[in-house]
């Protein structure tokens, strides 16, 4: 350590991710889709659409991204870095014009990717995520030594080493398309899986988090999956912008959702709500990116099916009103899309079409899925389950109060993480208020003077944390002073 | 017997002393509310109560025939003062305040229905005695004292000068300054800063006018409650609007922290008690029939029953500062006959007609004086302890 101390370095503040994209010729070839009247398109094409969609992900987030392309020459179009909105399209322009030629230089393409995660004495540092159809036939500064076959050219690096040296922390996931069981056909499954599992065994040697991952795909829509991993929602029509809400609108929303806090039995939903992700467990299965697309005037947003592939499809029928083909397609999209999208999208269909014991059936499914995600991503999915639950139910006070959590965490995606965490934090002691608050309503007598007084003196130590929020984000802008207003409304009706 | 009149610096009454000056040994009791809370008719109507001697009701009747020791005072002839604190030019960057001073003195009365017609004229003006209260005014507050004085005045210890103090007509100054502990002034001689009033709702996008005589009034009021020997917290019960609801619930664990920190006495008063319906019902009873006596049990009402919608908050506080049974009352200073009339009761207790040949009638007031008379014992008693 540079300081001579034992202590681990600060983690890295923002998210670093890296792709690593074919572009040999093999990526003009072909590649089925499960749809059987569907086009075939090529996988260079695929590939593209959902680049441009990480493209978009990445300048809603902030979290820094670098794009490297190979064929038997490596290059790196997009220097990892912030994607800025006005860069956005110089850099998909940059992406189209991207054309596939020549021979797979897969090893010092990786080892290109790690570069630009390096950081210096901290070693690699961020996500790397690889998508190709190929076998290396092209490299010339490094390689993988594979038990039992020929050593690599003499004065080739090796790739392992190279990639993972002390203290990094490396998180890379291969994307392969094609059955690579015949050579040229598809990607070189068996050496991909033995460069994993040697990095997986220096990963242990070095005491390093170990998260390498292969995931074949054979169809367009399944490597669209596998590159977007995600959960689509669209709002409701009669959904209003929170900034369009005259102050005693706000109040009166805050109230009602005051109501769904002081009565639990009522509004059950809100017990499934997790307010943030903080403290939660380490996980390795894949983060699951959720999208809410804004459907008010009734018209589907552009491109839904170039973005979300299958599941596009479902909403763009679903928001046109042919509820009978959306579920056609939702039912035909089981291994295609993430289960917890899918049964959602089967309740939200079924809800639709007015079947409500198959809409609260799928719905019902769709919870338990969500405890199979990493914690990162449930708290925004449960929302929007509790969302279509109110709904549902008719539940008014449960859907405002969700609504204007998710608004709120969702309009502050962008903004300084700092900020936001403050806000999550709030909102999160607010929805702990519940606990003390009922204490008042079933004690009597001593008990109910005790419970009270908890209560009171917990509403007042999260009105101090207001306070301290409103003097430190006084120039946050209007989203962090809604959410303030909105929680202050609510501590408010907490009596 | 001391009267009182509505007068002006141009027509204040002969022999007026200008200034009314707080004497040394005077207890300060400073009232508070959120906007349309009751201050105004609280202070203006026991002004007019001190002068006039009028009847007031207690629910239940009181067993001691109703007496409190409280009087106006005759030694200081001014028993309302108002400062009225104006922005005369909004676009004035540097935010200069003009301020006017009205007094209403004592002044013996001829006439009794000529001057209660004076006074409630003065309040209808401005709008008091209607049911609605004023548009929130952003360009002013007044700073309004009442002087009084509390002891038989033949008794042991003899009669006591007190105060009364409070910013009226502030547009929430007062619900700002409790609401949010972080403004509170430790000294007589601090001032509220610019940084710390960031912490009230969208302060930075008022205009610098507005700004500057937030800060100005938080700075007054601050002052004035941190040398305040009691505080009187006046709730009113039916608030339509849910601002003001939050708002008032806002300002009452304000003031229930600020009172616990400071160890002051504090004094509940739900005003406009009239709107509470079942309050109310006693109350008719007892106006038509002297002899009904009422067995309306207000803490049960206020806390089992949320009465006053903060049953739960008022609990929390029960032996922390307050006694519920002791220290809450049901309050009515204006008790109206809709429209903006107040109910005016003949010597025999019959409602004056609202329509007709004018007939003589004295406003019903219902408890009003039992929260301040309470707020004088408990200061007295305090002092009585620090002394011993």
């Amino acid at each position: 350590m540079q300081d001579g101390t034992d202590s681990p370095p600060p983690p890295v503040s923002r998210e670093r991710n890296v792709l690593v994209l074919d572009l040999s010729k093999s990526m003009l070839a072909p590649l089925p889709d499960t749809e059987p009247q569907q086009p075939e398109r090529q996988k260079i094409e695929v590939a593209r659409t959902a680049v441009f969609r990480i493209l978009q992900d990445a300048g809603a987030t902030g979290s820094l991204f670098g794009l490297v392309t190979f064929t038997e020459t490596v290059r790196a179009p997009v220097p990892l870095g912030e994607i800025r909105k006005e860069n956005l399209s110089y850099i998909e322009n940059l992406i189209s014009l991207l054309h596939p030629s020549g021979r797979s230089a897969i090893w010092d393409a990786l080892a290109a990717g790690a570069d630009m995660l390096r950081m210096g004495p901290r070693g690699v540092q961020g996500n790397l995520v690889l998508v190709t159809d190929g076998w290396d036939n092209a490299s010339n500064r490094f390689a993988v030594n594979i038990p039992g076959q020929p050593p690599p050219p003499g004065g080739r690096v090796d790739l392992v080493t190279y990639m993972l040296p002390p203290q990094s922390a490396l998180t890379l996931r291969v994307i392969g398309i094609g059955n690579g069981m015949e050579r040229d056909k598809g990607v070189d499954g068996a050496r991909i899986q033995e460069l994993l599992n040697q990095m997986t065994r220096r990963a242990h040697e070095l005491g390093l988090p170990a998260a390498f991952s292969f995931q074949e795909v054979t169809t367009g829509s399944a490597l669209f999956v596998q590159m977007v991993n995600a959960f689509v929602d669209v709002g409701y029509e009669d959904d209003r912008p929170i900034e369009d809400l005259h102050p005693e609108e706000l109040a009166q929303h805050a109230a009602n959702a005051a109501r769904a806090l002081k009565e639990p039995q009522q509004h059950a939903t809100v017990s499934r709500l997790k307010a943030g992700a903080a403290s939660e467990p380490y996980s390795e299965a894949p983060d699951l990116e959720v999208d809410v697309l804004a459907s008010a005037t009734g018209v589907a947003p552009a491109n839904l099916k170039e973005r979300y592939g299958p599941l596009g499809e479902i909403v763009e029928a679903y928001l046109a009103g042919q509820f009978d083909v959306a579920l056609g397609l939702v039912q035909r999209s089981v291994g295609v899309l993430p289960p917890v999208t899918r049964l959602y999208w089967e309740a939200r269909v079924q809800f639709a079409r007015r079947a409500i014991v198959e809409a609260a059936r799928a719905l019902l499914q769709a919870w338990n899925e969500v405890d199979k995600l990493p914690p990162s991503s449930q708290a925004r999915i449960l929302r929007r389950l509790a969302l279509l639950q109110a709904r549902m139910q008719n539940d008014k006070e449960t859907e405002t109060l969700v609504r204007f959590i998710d608004d709120t965490e969702h309009r502050l995606s962008g903004a300084d993480p700092k900020i936001r965490d403050r806000l999550v934090d709030l909102f999160t002691k607010l929805m702990e208020l519940r606990g003390t608050y009922q204490l008042t309503r079933i004690a009597s007598g001593g008990d109910l003077q005790d419970a009270a007084v908890n209560h009171e003196a917990a509403v007042e130590q999260v009105f101090g944390q207001l306070q301290d929020a409103r003097l430190d984000l006084a120039s946050a802008g209007p989203v962090a002073e809604g959410a303030l207003d909105f929680i202050e409304v609510c501590l408010a009706e907490m009596r | 017997m001391g009267e009182v009149k509505v007068t002006t610096k141009t027509r204040r009454a002969p022999g007026a002393r200008r200034e009314a000056k707080k004497g040394p040994e005077s207890a300060r009791i400073a009232v508070v509310g959120i906007p349309a809370s009751g201050k105004t008719t609280y202070f203006r109507f026991l002004a007019g109560h001190f002068g006039l001697n009028l009847p007031i009701l207690y629910i239940p009747a009181r067993t001691e025939g109703g007496q409190l020791p409280i009087f106006g005072d005759l030694e200081n002839d001014v028993a309302l003062e108002e400062t009225t604190y104006e922005t005369t030019d909004p676009t004035d960057p540097e935010g200069s305040l003009e301020t006017t001073s009205r007094f209403y003195v004592n002044r013996p009365m001829e006439d009794r229905k000529k001057l209660w017609v004076e006074l409630a004229a003065g309040r209808e003006e401005q709008g008091v005695l209607t049911k609605y209260p004023l548009p929130t005014k952003f360009n002013q507050f007044i700073e309004m004292k009442m002087r009084f004085r509390y002891g038989a005045p033949d008794g042991e210890a003899g009669s006591k000068p007190m105060e009364l103090q409070t910013i009226d007509e502030a547009g929430g100054i007062i619900a700002d300054y409790f609401t949010y502990d972080r403004l509170w002034l430790e000294s007589e001689a601090a001032e509220v800063t610019e940084k710390s009033c960031r912490v009230i709702p969208h302060y930075d996008s008022w205009r610098p006018d507005r700004r500057d005589l937030w800060r100005r009034g938080l700075t007054l009021l601050g002052r004035f409650v941190q040398s305040a020997d009691a505080i009187i917290l006046l709730l009113s019960p039916a608030l339509p609007s849910l601002h003001d609801q939050a708002q008032q619930v806002n300002l009452a664990r304000g003031v229930f922290r600020y009172v616990r920190t400071r160890n002051l006495p504090l004094v509940i008063a739900i005003s406009k008690a009239d709107k509470l319906k079942e309050f109310y019902t006693e109350v008719e009873q007892s106006v038509r029939e002297r002899t009904y006596r009422s067995s309306f049990d207000t803490t049960d009402y206020i806390l089992r029953r949320d009465g006053g919608g903060m049953g739960t908050i008022l609990v929390a506080q029960e032996g922390r500062g307050i006694s519920t049974k002791e220290d809450v009352f049901l309050i009515s200073s204006a008790v109206s006959t809709g429209g903006g009339h107040p109910l005016l009761v003949g010597d025999q207790g019959e409602e004056a007609p609202a329509v007709g040949v004018p007939t003589m009638g004295v406003p019903v007031m219902v408890n009003t004086t039992l929260p301040l008379a309470r707020a004088c014992e408990r200061v007295l008693e305090r002092r009585a302890t620090k002394g011993a």
